[in-house]
């Protein structure tokens, strides 16, 4: 395992251990009518159960809290999410769903390029302030 | 943002009531309820908890919801969640009177199962978008509130501060009895920076036109100019068609929105007119003729508009051009039951009770729904993609 680049958290919102896949969603979703939370997919066809799901934020109906929760009841729940804003919404799913949480704000374009120049690139956080991309 | 440069979050104050709930005291529901309140708060800056004096919560259509909404409150409840302040229930997915032609019943058992959890929780039952009405909030009180519509009224009718909260949250509030202070629970963020003079006579189609336009073109907290003082279910149509385009949550109604209740700091001066409101939505208007449904009570009437409703019906029954639904809360339902059972006899007329056609499926989709509700011709058109235009009470009924 090689470490490619690191990228620093500015927010933990949950926290937790995270060894995943990294896959990105390059808009804020809204997951009341963009994510299915019986089968884990988004309205673009992205799996995302046991993931680390790298998106801008959410948006949209409030509902999206279930949903969240809902994907953890289906055994769908991403293994962690980075985002970069967080609003109530998506917070109170996390923290219900018990989904690690966390703000990369300043860097985040850092870290959407470095993950999409390497597709099969590896997200990993250990309770540091610091995202670790590895292969 | 230096608060969060080292990757902690930026901590609230908090007492040691809270602490020991939070350390998990009263029980783990409570203290992962409180966790998530904190946590939000944290997140929009707030400083402290305080305390609120009414909560309402919404998102509890099934037809929403779904399955995960449904297991998320049962096992609140059965986990022993329990409402500490006066709570309050937003429209279900179903007619509770069980008699509409409308709204389709399919997922009753499911509401009802998402009903069972709410009140066992000791949510009262009210299933209705006017949480207001039940309890009338008292300026610079804190509440929790979900639904737009209500959450605009508490705000800018009756001064009291609550920001637009989702219904998850607006629950976990409940239970813990706190709500962060952030956003409009503070004075200094209920800022009017823009002042809209409308110099018209304000009706029911005027005023959803007027919601409507403001919710698509204005971002900051506005403040209304009129002519004279608004009837109230006037300002309810503006305020709920508002915060259906927009994301409002307040809008000062000059010599109406409690004093001291909100600054003015105005940067910015508007003057529209009926006449730009009906250019604008041309396309959205009744022109006239048959509909094949009238729907009034976006948001729900209130005892003394279904009173009026009614009372007029009487008069004009036969000069009904189609079908019309009125939606009530079951509190009004159950002050008129002779009057329902009148009204009952004539197909022509539909009353539905703790429900809301947004949030529910319909049994059949009909051609031309007509409303006075800006709020209603927002959501029909964009959640079931019906053909709906904007009509005043007075030119539906004839």
């Amino acid at each position: 395992m090689r470490v490619l680049r690191a990228i620093r958290i500015d927010k933990i919102i949950v926290d937790g251990y995270c060894k995943a896949e990294a896959v990105i969603i390059d808009h804020k979703i809204s997951f009341f009518g963009e994510v299915n939370p019986r089968t884990g997919r988004t309205s673009e066809n992205i799996y995302i159960g046991g993931k680390t799901l790298i998106f801008p934020g959410t948006r949209g109906s409030t509902v999206g809290t279930y949903i969240i929760y809902g994907l953890k009841y289906y055994g769908h729940a991403p293994a962690c999410m980075i985002v970069q804003e967080a609003e109530p919404i998506l917070i109170a799913g996390a923290i219900l769903a018990d989904i690690p949480l966390f703000i990369v704000k300043q860097e985040y374009e850092e870290l959407v390029k470095h993950v999409k120049k390497k597709e099969q690139s590896i997200i990993l956080h250990e309770s540091s302030r610091e995202v670790l991309i590895v292969e | 943002m230096d608060q969060v440069q080292d990757g902690e979050a930026q901590l609230m104050y908090l007492t040691p009531e809270q602490e020991r709930i939070l350390g998990g005291e009263e029980g783990w529901v409570k203290a992962k309820a409180l966790k998530v309140i904190v946590k939000v708060g944290e997140a929009l800056g707030a400083d402290k908890l305080i305390m609120i004096r009414h909560a309402h919560v919404s998102g509890i259509s099934y037809t929403n919801i779904g399955e995960p909404g449904l297991k998320f409150l049962e096992e609140l409840a059965e986990n022993g969640a329990e409402t500490t302040v006066y709570t309050t229930s937003n429209p279900t997915c179903i007619d509770l009177a069980g008699k509409s032609t409308l709204i389709d019943q399919g997922y009753l058992e499911q509401q009802l199962l998402v009903n069972k959890a709410l009140e066992k929780m000791k949510i009262k039952p009210t299933y209705t978008c006017l949480p207001y009405m039940l309890r009338p909030p008292s300026p610079h009180e804190h509440l929790a509130w979900g639904e737009s519509n209500a959450v605009a009224m508490a705000n800018s009718f009756y001064g009291a501060r609550t920001n637009r909260e989702g219904g998850p949250i607006a629950l976990l509030a409940s239970i813990t009895g706190y709500i962060y202070n952030a956003g409009l629970h503070r004075l200094e963020e209920r800022r009017v920076k823009t002042l809209i003079k409308y110099e018209d006579k304000l009706d029911d189609i005027t005023a959803s036109l007027l919601g409507l336009w403001i919710g698509e073109n204005i971002d900051e907290i506005p403040m209304i100019d009129l002519p004279t003082t608004p009837r109230i279910q006037d300002v309810k149509l503006l305020l709920a068609s508002a915060a259906a385009t927009g994301s409002h949550a307040l809008i000062v109604i000059k010599d109406l929105t409690p004093r001291k209740t909100y600054i003015e700091d105005i940067d910015d001066k508007i003057t529209i007119s009926k006449r730009d409101l009906f250019r604008t939505y041309k396309d959205n208007i009744w022109k006239g003729g048959k509909y094949s449904l009238a729907y009034i009570g976006c948001p729900h009437l209130s005892a003394t508009e279904f009173h009026s409703i009614i009372k007029l019906l009487e008069k004009k029954r036969d000069k009904l051009r189609g079908k019309i639904v009125l939606s009530i809360p079951p509190l009004v339902s159950s002050m008129f039951q002779r009057e329902l059972e009148v009204l009952r006899d004539k197909n022509i007329i539909e009353v539905i009770t703790g429900t809301c056609p947004v949030v529910a499926q319909f049994k059949y989709r009909p051609d031309i729904i007509v409303t006075n509700s800006g709020k209603a011709f927002f959501y029909l058109r964009k959640l079931h993609r019906l053909d709906v235009r904007l009509a005043s009470l007075n030119n539906i009924i004839g």
